[in-house]
């Protein structure tokens, strides 16, 4: 078969192709703008909910427990972290979706590997397995001592607060962990496969 | 901004419809990707500086963004069934008419994502210089993917001729 067949009857895909109007282009990209933007909406309402909602428990424990200076402490570093996780997942989030796709497809795949590779195999892409705890015995603290109405380190030293956090935290670690492990390995995933297209497209057999 | 962005969609979406068509064999994955296509070269046409090379973006914006989408899906299937129609056309009629192209077709399905589009580039008559720009890789790289892909393809296509 010569090549210039193959371009022959390539040519039948104009008969099979059905073109659309301006008006259903148009609808079209008016019906994916609008779901872009509602998806926005839902992570920064969600985003922005959590803040507010953290904020005001954080202003409350706060006037009720102005003597409690470990209680505070650990409030403060609930909130920190919180607020800085956030930022950062937001900031991540808007980087991935700003993916320039107008650029040659090598250019883009490694664009795109590298930014994957920082957040999946990069300096700080184990800083979860340390916060994540961190942040889960906090929020399980400042939670259980405010609703006990005992100083911190008086739930510290019951009995009963600390076979609950015994308990309870490896149970909740593991949720947690769980959930991070799947998001972690989607992603891992889709790395493995960009890095496969660029050997494919590097490699010339 | 948004008429001229339409003019030129209308004019060149052909070349969605047939990246679509080598990348995705269901209608629904096609359908979610031309939309997306759409998207991204609306996001992308502010900085679309070069109006002579319109067709160069939206073959690059095309292909990247259906990568992207496979990536997502992974619905990558190597089916000796022939490949299923784009539109309501009845499938004997069709088969007497293009039954040449739906072989080329299923033959091009059996490449992997990247020697595709190179195909792809080259059966829509574009220059070795063209190519290179879209996939980002030297001309003589293209000459040798080309040539290798279209031994692929004929064996592909003898393959079938001769397995049905």
């Amino acid at each position: 078969m010569e090549t210039n067949e193959l371009q022959n009857i390539w040519k039948n895909i104009d008969t099979e192709i059905n073109l659309k109007s301006k008006d259903e282009l148009n609808q079209l990209l008016s019906e994916k703008i609008k779901k872009t933007i509602n998806k926005f909406l839902y992570i920064t309402g969600f985003s922005i909910s959590v803040c507010v909602g953290l904020i005001i428990f954080l202003v409350i424990t706060a006037l009720n427990r102005q003597n409690d200076i470990f209680y505070q402490l650990n409030n403060l570093a609930l909130g920190l972290i919180t607020f800085i996780s956030l930022f950062f997942s937001l900031l991540s989030w808007r980087k991935l979706q700003n993916n320039k796709y107008n650029q040659p497809l090598k250019d883009w795949l490694e664009k795109r590997i590298s930014l994957l590779s920082v957040w999946l195999t990069g300096r700080y892409s184990k800083l979860h397995l340390f916060m994540i705890p961190i942040l889960y015995i906090l929020i399980v603290l400042s939670i259980h001592v405010y609703f006990e109405h005992k100083s911190f380190i008086e739930v510290m030293k019951t009995e009963e607060s600390i076979v609950g956090l015994i308990v309870g935290t490896p149970i909740g670690l593991f949720i947690a962990f769980f959930g991070t492990r799947k998001i972690r390995k989607y992603h891992l995933k889709n790395l493995e496969y960009l890095k496969e297209m660029h050997g494919l497209l590097c490699n010339v057999y | 901004m948004k008429e001229e962005f339409l003019e030129i969609l209308t004019n060149y979406q052909g070349i969605l419809h047939k990246v679509n068509r080598i990348y995705f064999r269901n209608e629904s994955d096609r359908k979610d990707n031309f939309q997306e296509i759409i998207y991204q070269l609306w996001k992308s046409f502010p900085k679309l500086q070069n109006k002579d090379s319109i067709g160069s973006w939206i073959y690059a914006v095309s292909i990247n963004t259906s990568i992207s989408k496979m990536k997502k899906e992974k619905r990558i299937e190597y089916s000796d069934n022939l490949p299923e129609s784009m539109d309501p056309i009845d499938p004997i009629e069709k088969m007497s008419l293009n039954e040449n192209f739906q072989w080329l077709l299923k033959a091009i399905y059996k490449l992997n994502e990247i020697d595709k589009s190179i195909m792809l580039l080259y059966l829509e008559e574009k220059s070795y210089d063209e190519i290179s720009q879209i996939i980002g890789i030297s001309k003589s790289n293209v000459g040798v993917r080309i040539n290798r892909a279209k031994e692929i393809l004929k064996q592909n296509l003898n393959h079938l001729n001769y397995g049905n």
